[in-house]
């Protein structure tokens, strides 16, 4: 993580001088965004770097559900399972990947290239069904233009 | 064709969102008219004299919010914009975000000018993707240009902007818990008093206003609160953006002047129902708005007085329309779910009721309902109204409470049945005949 | 001063009060799960609910007090509330009432029978989670039973600061734990958190499943460990329920040891060493008088006694600053100046023991230094060199310092090999089987009561000053 800390020093300037405990949710996920997940010897040189209890960092990474402490797949597919979305398919959908990939929600493939998972509503609503790979949202999607992004998934 | 516009006033394009074309229509032009010609207690009494209420949920007049504000305490003010949109069928602080962020920008600076604000922030959350780099580019654009940073446009005003990542969690949607998450901790909302206007972020007085509500300022501001006046209703001044998704044929972000009717809105601008199909019912303003049978919203115009008078609300703007055949049963499902997975656990009713009742509707749904379970998810929910910290557990009961006192009959049929009256559909197809 | 209407009856308030605090401080009990006189407000449970005349419902434990304002305890709709909040409450909650440690002294049982008292409307199966959790070895923890009050977090952050304690995850499998950074298992203060749980998620090892409570009945005590002298609760079998076909020493045993509340010296708390008094009070006992190692009658023992006092020419006493203020006023009384007087410090602190915080724990591993000091202020830090005659009252005199050639009279409690060097071996009483009072570093004096019943050779220090003296007592 040491690394990152010119980095979070800069965010800094940005911050009021009272705010420095600001920097756990924004390290946290620069952190994630540089190694994959939030590993322990992250959480100790954030502790060290940011001068908060160590359960405070312990209680945040259980929170949210967009951090992780073990790595994933390569490439984690997020399905949308909320109104909307399951208005226009989104259950078929997972299904669909279920069987494709073989793994449940939740699970990653055994080659450890994808995690599929289910998620609550993204703010995409309009463009139902949409699914998460990795940070970018892939809108209206069905079962063909599922399998058409899995095909460009495969590739290295 | 739904009323006049002031946020959506522009054609979008691949460039529409840069600090050049938003200035090329007149951009931060309210805002230099604000720092050179008013002072800060003048901005406030604008923006309550238009009475903008707030378009993030609960529709609270932000002058009346930013007025508890003393601009003369001697101590830090917060200004946060709530851009955490999680509310199920609300996507149209996304639109500002991804092709008008300036126009978030130029209005921040005009709210921090006016509470004397010298560090604010926009929560964003953390899946946004698009919304988060257009906003980001745009922030870097407008220090670039002198927007923000010290002596602003050399009037001696200073104001900083961080944009702020969530991390996946809808209850940081509600201004206390957001302000527990900028502050590095669990998202926990807190009691009031005090109210957030007093001791919000770090103890300090703070606003936390909704992406949109923010964003009618700079209009505001330019044009002043008589015109803003002239927009809309009597009881609802200015325009609502509506997202709108469900079985309709053009879902999407529509601005509409308050006032506009809702049956037109939804069978000329949304193009209809899916398959020619009539409308079941519909979720005005997000799930944790009260649901309508069809026919009561077609009689209704788009206003927060119409919809209150019929136990409902805008809120968030979160319209999501039902088609006839739809199970409400499984759609409840689904919104229990929901909250249940996003109650953050810190009181008693939310955290034991929300888990509780989606194992109930769970067992309906497997056909091993009971003929008490209507009663029990009730007495859930009205336990959770007006017990609960915050507004999660009060939305869930009062999206269980209304899904049952309009479709009761479905989720009896669902009871003694064991199974579906329409087949356990959520899907408008093609194929499939009327329920 | 804000007067509000409780139940249709004024009663003045403080400005800053809550409405819970003005009922509480006029007897008017409202049910409270989280809130705590000593921690932050964080109204979490909701059970305190008060019902403002023609407002509805809040929590009373945040609802700030309003001159005029009108509120009432016992409506119909405050009785629904708390009926309902305990319905969510016991939604998940295992009914271990029948092997929880915390049965009979329960806060959730109390509320349950006098505002619930109805069976579950539910027909889920409850959630179900870690039993058994170890936050550290003095602490058990049940997930299933903990309510998430958070009263056990916010103590670590609030009064022992050690941080020790969070909630991971969300929604209904939120659950408390300790930092992985070993804080909690550092926390001199942990056990208090077992107190102020009001279930029984968190339980002490040390008593798990030893007695059931209301077998147990509790004396009023002083913390020996340290000069503050918490004030203390130790409990022990109730005469009606002494065991008959057990081990009898479990009668006279201490079952477990609690914080008596006390404003002026330790509020509601004492740190793990006060949880761990048996570890000393109940060392093996020196019983029987003894003639250089051999055993003696109490009798022989004590005429060889006064005869090496009468017989000696520079005598010493080192006086023991576990002494109650009794003890040593009857020394003073008995031996007046006729003899040199040493204080000493009975106990040191021992290797890992925290010398001393800004909570409560003191250096002096003493209770009763301070009335040593008020009543030899003058005495000697060391035993002179030319003493022909030590007694020695109590622990902590390292033999090796007494001059060589000197006799030794040596009243003391616990087995230890000095009892057989010495001249003359009397056994005296130790704290929990006399009543006494002891002075803390500040002057406070604080007293304390016999809980169990002296053993037949055992004599009490105070009357066998007179007779060792001569003088009557």
């Amino acid at each position: 993580m040491k690394h990152l800390i010119p980095e979070f020093e800069a965010i800094k300037k940005r911050l009021p001088a009272e705010g420095h405990s600001t920097l756990v949710l924004p390290c946290l996920h620069r952190i994630q965004e540089d190694r994959g997940y939030i590993a322990d010897e992250d959480v100790d040189a954030l502790v060290e770097y940011l001068g908060v209890p160590r359960i405070q960092i312990e209680e945040v990474l259980t929170f949210y559900t967009m951090l992780r402490r073990r790595p994933i797949g390569r490439w984690h597919l997020q399905v949308c399972r909320n109104v909307s979305c399951s208005m226009r398919g989104a259950e078929r959908l997972i299904d669909h990947l279920s069987r494709k990939l073989g793994v449940a929600p939740g699970q990653t493939t055994p080659d450890g290239r994808i995690t599929l998972s289910t998620v609550e509503c993204l703010g995409s609503c309009g463009t139902a069904p949409v699914v998460m790979v990795n940070e970018r949202y892939h809108e209206l999607q069905d079962e063909q233009s599922l399998d058409k992004l899995l095909g460009e998934l495969e590739q290295p | 064709m739904t009323g006049r516009k002031i946020l959506m006033d522009f054609e979008v394009t691949p460039t529409s969102h840069t600090l050049e074309a938003y200035a090329a229509r007149g951009g931060y032009q309210a805002l230099a008219k604000v720092l050179r010609e008013m002072k800060p207690a003048e901005v406030t009494k604008e923006v309550t004299a238009a009475g903008i209420q707030g378009r993030g949920g609960a529709s609270f007049p932000a002058g009346r919010k930013w007025q508890v504000v003393d601009p003369d305490d001697g101590q830090p003010h917060y200004l946060l914009a709530n851009a955490d949109e999680g509310e199920p069928g609300t996507f149209k602080d996304r639109w500002l975000l991804e092709h008008v962020p300036h126009k978030l920008l130029e209005s921040m600076l005009i709210a921090s000018y006016a509470l004397c604000v010298r560090n604010c922030f926009v929560y964003i959350r953390g899946e946004f993707d698009l919304p988060y780099r257009r906003l980001a580019a745009a922030v870097e654009e407008a220090y670039a240009a002198g927007y923000f940073g010290e002596n602003i446009l050399g009037t001696g005003f200073s104001c900083d902007i961080y944009v702020f990542r969530g991390g996946g969690a809808y209850v940081c949607g509600e201004a206390s818990s957001l302000l527990s998450s900028v502050e590095g901790t669990r998202g926990y909302p807190r009691n009031r008093p005090p109210r957030l206007t007093v001791k919000g972020l770090y103890q300090r007085p703070t606003v936390v206003n909704n992406v949109e509500t923010l964003s009618n300022l700079a209009w505001i501001l330019k044009h002043g609160a008589g015109e803003y006046r002239k927009v809309g209703t009597e009881k609802s001044p200015g325009t609502r953006l509506i997202s709108i998704s469900g079985h309709v044929n053009r879902p999407g972000v529509y601005e509409v002047e308050c006032g506009y009717p809702w049956k037109k809105f939804l069978d000329e601008d949304c193009g209809g129902i899916l398959n020619g199909r009539k409308l079941k019912a519909i979720i005005p303003g997000g799930i944790s708005s009260q649901v309508l049978p069809g026919e009561v919203a077609y009689g209704l115009e788009l206003s927060h007085e119409a919809l209150w008078d019929v136990n409902s609300s805008l809120g968030s703007g979160g319209m999501i329309a039902i088609a006839e055949g739809t199970c409400m049963v499984r759609l409840l499902q689904v919104m229990l779910r929901f909250y249940h997975h996003e109650s953050c656990g810190q009181c008693t009713p939310c955290r034991e009721g929300m888990g509780w009742a989606h194992r109930v509707i769970d067992r309906i749904v497997a056909g091993k309902g009971r003929p008490e379970d209507i009663d029990t998810l009730i007495h859930i929910s009205k336990f959770n109204d007006g017990t609960t910290i915050c507004g999660l557990g009060d939305a869930a009961g009062y999206a269980t409470v209304d899904f049952i006192k309009h479709f009761r009959d479905e989720f009896e049929y669902f009871i003694e049945h064991k199974r579906s009256k329409c087949d356990g559909r959520l899907e408008c197809l093609p194929e499939v005949a009327h329920a | 001063m804000p007067e509000i209407f409780i139940n249709g009856k004024p009663y003045q308030a403080d400005p800053d009060q809550t409405v819970l605090q003005v009922c509480l401080a006029n007897g008017i009990y409202v049910p409270y799960f989280c809130w705590h006189p000593h921690l932050s407000v964080v109204g979490n449970c909701r059970i305190c609910m008060i019902e403002e005349e023609g407002r509805g419902v809040d929590i009373g434990c945040n609802m700030p007090v309003k001159a005029g304002m009108r509120v009432l305890t016992e409506s119909e709709e405050v009785h629904a509330h708390r009926k309902a909040i305990l319905q969510f409450i016991t939604l998940n909650h295992p009914v271990d009432c029948g092997i929880c440690d915390k049965a009979g002294e329960c806060t959730l049982q109390d509320y349950h029978y006098e505002y619930n008292g109805a069976p579950s409307m539910s027909h889920e199966p409850k959630v179900t989670s870690t039993k058994f959790y170890d936050l550290s070895d003095r602490i058990v923890l049940d997930n299933e039973r903990c309510i998430l009050c958070s009263r056990c977090v916010r103590f670590t952050r609030e009064v022992s600061k050690s941080n020790g304690l969070g909630i991971e995850e969300r929604a209904d499998v939120s659950l408390v734990r300790p930092s992985t950074d070993g804080s909690f298992k550092d926390d001199a203060y942990s056990d208090n958190v077992v107190d102020i749980c009001p279930v029984g998620a968190l339980l002490s090892r040390s008593f798990f499943y030893k007695s059931r409570v209301w077998y147990l009945t509790s004396t009023p005590s002083v913390c020996p460990g340290c000069e503050r002298g918490c004030s203390i609760d130790i409990w022990h079998r109730k005469p009606e329920w002494f065991v008959q076909s057990l081990d009898p020493s479990e009668n006279s045993a201490i079952a477990r040891v609690t914080p008596r509340e006390n404003p002026a010296v330790n509020g509601p708390w004492i740190c793990n060493k006060g949880r761990d008094l048996a570890r000393i009070f109940e060392r093996k006992r020196a019983l029987e008088p003894m003639l250089k190692g051999k055993p003696a009658t109490p009798a022989d023992a004590l005429a060889t006694a006064r005869e090496l006092l009468a017989a000696a020419r520079h005598p010493v006493a080192v006086v023991s600053s576990w002494g109650s203020n009794e003890e040593l006023d009857a020394f003073r009384r008995a031996f007046d100046a006729g003899l040199t007087v040493v204080a000493k410090h009975d106990h040191a602190p021992e290797p890992g023991e925290v010398v001393e915080d800004d909570v409560l724990i003191r250096a002096d591993k003493n209770p009763n230094s301070a009335r040593v000091r008020e009543l030899f202020g003058n005495a000697a830090a060391s035993i002179p060199a030319e003493a022909d005659l030590v007694l020695v009252w109590g622990e902590g005199q390292a033999f090796s310092k007494i001059p060589p050639g000197a006799k030794v009279i040596l009243l003391g409690s616990y087995l230890a090999p000095e009892n057989g060097h010495a001249d003359v071996f009397l056994p005296i009483s130790i704290q929990t089987e006399r009543d006494g009072h002891y002075t803390n570093f500040q002057g406070t004096v604080s007293g304390f009561s016999a809980c169990f019943p002296k053993a037949p050779g055992v004599a009490d220090a105070e009357s066998l000053f007179a007779a060792l003296a001569g003088s009557a007592p």
